[in-house]
């Protein structure tokens, strides 16, 4: 290697809030993959009913709803780099909405489970890991939530400056992954397990 | 960037922070070290507090040894050695080794890629401060009183915490709650101080520190992140489930119910092994760093090295059930776990053979951190063979559990990784108070507590063969056990003398000790090119970096390192 | 971290010290301590790392704050009593990495090969001299690996046996030529003098010690019937045999100080002046 006398022009680093955020989702996927493989496990193994292919409904439009918000925070970043701030509230805003009707309609379902069903985490094993894989994604989903709304309020109050594109890129990191982690639940809670 | 609606920033700056009114004030010392953020006084705080619980652990140890050193002893019940190992464990795997390692970190990673401060340096206190409260917390178990729910109890479950001990019905009152939670709350700190190590490594290096010419110490941090990242989050999922079963009658760990104990086994030993490669990589960073210097060669093998370290975090993933070997398993499992951590010992013997490279042709100068640095090889290497002989499942069928583990894991971590912390003290002490550590104190404590040590654990291997199992708490007086457990009694007393000139080197030379200068070993890493200490701002002027001793190059112009890398 | 903010040339950005990371530590130890008390205590504790959050977030939005540190120029060349050896350049091994040479791979094996033919006829010579039957030592050897001989008759070792000539002979050639790629390492870090002595005498020595300790366990059968005299004889003709080859051939540089791509052969790696 010899000596980089153009190294002062060329030398970038990734920024800061993007590799934090992306190492956050590292350590939560490592969460997850245990949550998962506990309901995994225990799938099919619970000694007393309910069982899940008796009392699971498929979340269609809590996963529709949770799904195209993926996609309304995509274009919400969109209308940002282009500088349209109606056009990101109104997005950002949707995104928003979709998040409280996922958190809404997992509240009902579980209502109904809790008191038509008589499911609870203490019932059986499948009550067990159900309750704390969705409700550890149900909390995620708060979290992603009030982030969101911070950076909604600073967006309504014209906080938001040029400088913060950065943060609300790793917000949208965030929400995306929340979203994958939905996919994993669906399949292994309202596909795989309903057919065991 | 375009942007028309967001208005650019209008940001006044503001006024320098004026803290406390004199500079040596006492509120002005309490003020900088509660509202710091700077790295290097959270780092020193991290290996403070580690030292603090290093003594308070060390102390339970000496009471499970004084009741174990004649059979029959009744200077500790049955309840207080339970809860005595319980905590010397926890307290030493997730308040001394983690927060050790986190505070080497903290203090040098910046300083040695040549940044200002951590990326994240709120963040970096908060971890801190989660990490100190969780400690309390844990040690709150001994004091809290009967009358708070039966509060006044310690965790008593081993530090491991293996299902069902745990179950409300086997564990009442508190006491594994404390255990629970208060880890819970070290693994938030943890996961955010490696958060922020790793992204301090990957996004503030100075000009030119590409990955190919971080310091070895560095690498080895940011392998430690990257385990702790992956690690750290699956105990706290196993203690988020305890929590649950204990609270909310959750039945994860309910075997009457369905649940599995041998699951908590998996989950625990899967966050467990890699974490005993999170506590031996400070190890590795620190003599990494000091066999170079005190060979006066550069290190032998750089890229090897770092691709060992990268394959022992990568294998180490893959070797948990090792732990578990006496549950039972089916021998594909068996052969599974065996062969992977055989695997370990490839890079790790890698890493040993190029340290030896490196001193070999060198010209040494025996300073203290040289001299605790060789007992590392020696003793590491001891430790690496029992490790290879309970890697083997038959064997381990044999001594698992027995005193023979102990040994093995002591000759691990204190002839391993407290040895290399002595070492990683004296070699950046003058860095941290810009005083030199006292070498015939220093040579006192090697020697002392090189004695004791040896006295200590070496017999341990023997009781193991001899069939004594870990976590009695007496022994009948007929089993051949006695003299090697009052040997092995007698050498923590010079382990403690040792520790006692540790202490003692530490203040005096922080009052006494000769002025360091800059650069007293004439090291090659940027630490060494600003003041010690350092100033808040760590450089005046950003280093550009050319090569991997940029400090050589510094030194020596007409014959700089970049022109043979 | 805020590249446009104009600022004093003589002052450093520094992130302003700040109480809330603490609060919201303190906070969030009291939310977990109160399971383990009061329930009040979780309350309070949720109150004070929710404050502690609130207090952090607006520390960093919309902007980090930070305050400006003059630097001092450092009292440079401090004079300090304690004198430093620098290392200076042109001496000896200033930026060495040993060793700088060593023998090349494939003479290893092929040292490792031959040597294992001249002590493979040396325990011919014995099994036949002593028992009349050259196959002797070869089913010793491999019945590590064949239960069947654990209870055999001196006869039956005695016999032709091609399972057993097959294990031998793989065993026997892969740890010669394990040692052979031993010797290449090994042999330039021997004392230079009498190398012949130290690689091909007390090297052999040293692992026949290992053996003699150890074969019980792995090859009972051989360190029954063995005689270690002959034994050690072998060995030491293998050591002179395989360190003579391996001494003689050309050395090649280690490539020590050459870059990662290079040593992959992936980049050619740039010429010595």
């Amino acid at each position: 290697m010899s000596a980089n006398t153009e190294i002062d022009n060329v030398w970038k680093l990734p920024s800061h809030r993007k590799v934090g955020m992306v190492t956050l989702i590292l350590a939560e996927s490592a969460l997850f993959t245990i949550f998962v493989v506990a309901y995994l496990f225990y799938m099919g193994k619970s000694l007393n009913p309910p069982f899940p292919r008796e009392v699971l409904e498929f979340p269609l439009l809590g996963s529709i709803a949770l799904f195209s918000s993926s996609a309304t925070i995509f274009l919400a970043e969109k209308a940002l780099h282009k500088g349209n701030r109606a056009g990101f509230l109104f997005w950002w805003g949707f995104t928003l909405v979709l998040g409280v009707y996922f958190l809404y309609f997992t509240g009902t379902e579980w209502v109904k489970l809790i008191y038509v069903d008589g499911l609870t985490i203490a019932t059986n094993t499948f009550g067990t890991t159900f309750y704390s894989l969705v409700g550890l994604h149900a909390f995620h989903v708060v979290v992603g939530v009030m982030l969101l709304l911070g950076i909604f309020i600073a967006g309504i109050r014209n906080r938001l400056k040029a400088s913060h594109t950065e943060h609300v890129e790793a917000i949208s990191y965030y929400w995306h992954f929340v979203d994958c982690i939905w996919i994993v639940v669906l399949s292994v809670v309202y596909i795989i397990s309903v057919r065991v | 960037m375009e942007n028309d609606i967001l208005i650019e920033d209008d940001y006044r700056l503001p006024d320098p922070v004026r803290l406390g009114d004199e500079p040596g004030s006492f509120t002005r010392i309490i003020q900088k070290i509660v509202f710091t953020v700077d790295h290097k006084i959270l780092g020193l705080m991290y290996i403070g507090s580690a030292l603090f619980f290093f003594v308070i652990a060390g102390l339970l140890a000496s009471l499970m040894r004084i009741q174990l050193m004649y059979p029959n002893n009744t200077f500790l019940g049955p309840n207080a050695f339970n809860t005595s190992f319980t905590m010397h464990g926890t307290t030493m795997v997730f308040l001394v080794g983690m927060p050790m390692a986190f505070g080497f970190a903290n203090y040098l990673v910046p300083l040695m890629i040549g940044a200002r401060d951590m990326a994240f340096p709120r963040l970096n206190a908060f971890g801190f401060w989660v990490f100190f409260f969780g400690g309390c917390l844990l040690f709150f178990s001994y004091l809290g009183a009967p009358g708070l729910y039966a509060a006044g109890s310690a965790p008593d479950v081993g530090w491991f915490a293996y299902s069902p001990l745990t179950a409300r019905a086997f564990s009442r009152g508190h006491s594994t709650d404390y255990w629970t939670l208060s880890l819970l709350l070290g693994g938030v700190g943890s996961v955010a101080t490696a958060l922020n190590v790793l992204v301090t490594v990957i996004c503030c290096r100075c000009k030119g520190m590409t990955l190919g010419r971080l310091p070895i110490f560095v690498w080895s941090m940011l392998v430690l992140s990257f385990l702790v990242i992956l690690a750290l989050p699956c105990l706290s999922a196993c203690q988020i489930m305890i929590t649950l079963d204990r609270y909310l009658g959750a039945k994860f760990f309910d075997t009457q119910a369905g649940g599995s104990a041998v699951l908590w086994q998996h989950f625990f030993w899967i966050f467990g092994h890699p974490e005993v490669y999170i506590l031996i990589m400070p190890a590795f960073a620190i003599t990494s760093e000091v066999i170079p210097v005190f060979s006066r060669k550069p290190i032998f093998g750089y890229p090897i090295m770092v691709a060992a370290l990268v394959s022992i975090s990568f294998i180490s993933l893959g070797v948990w059930a090792h732990h578990m070997f006496c549950v039972g398993m089916t021998s594909l499992e068996n052969a599974f776990f065996v062969t992977s951590t055989l695997l370990v010992s490839i890079p790790t013997g890698i890493k040993i053979f190029n340290w030896i490279a490196t001193m070999y042709g060198g010209r040494l100068r025996f300073e203290l951190p040289l001299i605790f640095a060789v007992g590392f090889l020696f003793q590491f290497l001891i430790a690496g063979l029992t490790g290879v002989m309970l890697a083997v499942a038959p064997f381990d069928w044999q001594l698992s559990d027995s005193y023979f583990v102990v040994a093995h894991f002591h000759y691990v971590l204190i002839g391993g990784l407290l040895f290399t912390i002595f070492s990683g003290i004296y070699y950046w002490y003058p860095k941290a108070f810009g005083r030199m550590p006292n070498f015939k104190l220093g040579l006192w404590h090697f020697v002392f507590f090189t004695i004791g040590f040896h006295m200590t654990f070496l017999p341990q291997h023997f009781l193991g063969f001899l069939g004594m199992p870990r976590r009695i708490y007496t022994y009948q007086a007929d089993r051949g056990w006695d003299e090697w457990n009052f040997v092995s009694t007698i050498g923590v007393l010079f382990q403690a003398v040792g520790i006692l000139f540790f202490v003692y080197n530490l203040i005096y030379s922080y009052i006494r000790g000769e002025s360091a200068g800059e650069d007293p070993w004439d090291a090659w890493t940027l630490e060494w090119a600003t003041t010690s200490p350092p100033p808040d701002y760590n450089f005046a002027e950003m280093p550009v970096v050319k090569s991997r001793r940029p400090l050589w190059d510094a030194k020596h112009p007409d014959d700089p390192d970049w022109k043979y890398e | 971290m805020n590249p446009d903010s104009k600022q004093n040339p003589n002052t450093v950005e520094l992130p302003e010290p700040t109480g809330w990371p603490i609060i919201a530590a303190f906070g969030l130890t009291l939310l977990f301590a109160g399971l383990m008390t009061s329930l009040v205590i979780t309350l309070l504790g949720f109150l004070i790392c929710l404050s502690g959050f609130i207090g952090w977030f607006l520390d960093v939005f919309p902007h980090p704050r930070h305050f400006y540190v003059p630097v001092e120029q450092p009292p440079r060349p401090e004079t300090t009593a304690r004198s430093i050896q620098y290392l200076k350049i042109g001496e000896r091994g200033h930026r060495m990495r040993l060793p700088i040479e060593v023998p090349p791979l494939w003479a290893g094996v092929k040292g490792g090969l031959v040597g294992a033919a001249f002590m493979a006829s040396m325990a011919c010579i014995w099994g036949h001299f002593m028992y009349g039957s050259i196959w002797y030592p070869v089913n010793l050897l491999s019945a590590a690996a064949i239960p069947e001989f654990a209870e055999a008759s001196t006869e039956t070792l005695k016999e032709f046996n091609l399972f057993s000539l097959v294990v031998a002979t793989f065993s026997h050639g892969s740890i010669s030529i394990m040692i052979g790629l031993l010797y290449i390492t090994l042999l330039p870090m021997l004392p230079a003098k009498f190398a012949w002595f130290w690689g091909g005498i007390i090297t052999p020595l040293i692992w026949t010690g290992f053996l003699f300790a150890t074969m019980r366990f792995v090859n009972p059968i051989l360190s029954q019937r063995v005689d270690w005299y002959w034994f050690i004889a072998c060995q030491i003709v293998f050591g002179m045999v395989c360190g003579y080859i391996v001494f003689k051939e050309e050395k090649v540089e280690t490539m020590q100080s050459l870059s990662f791509a290079a040593k992959l052969g992936i980049e050619a790696p740039e010429a010595k002046k």
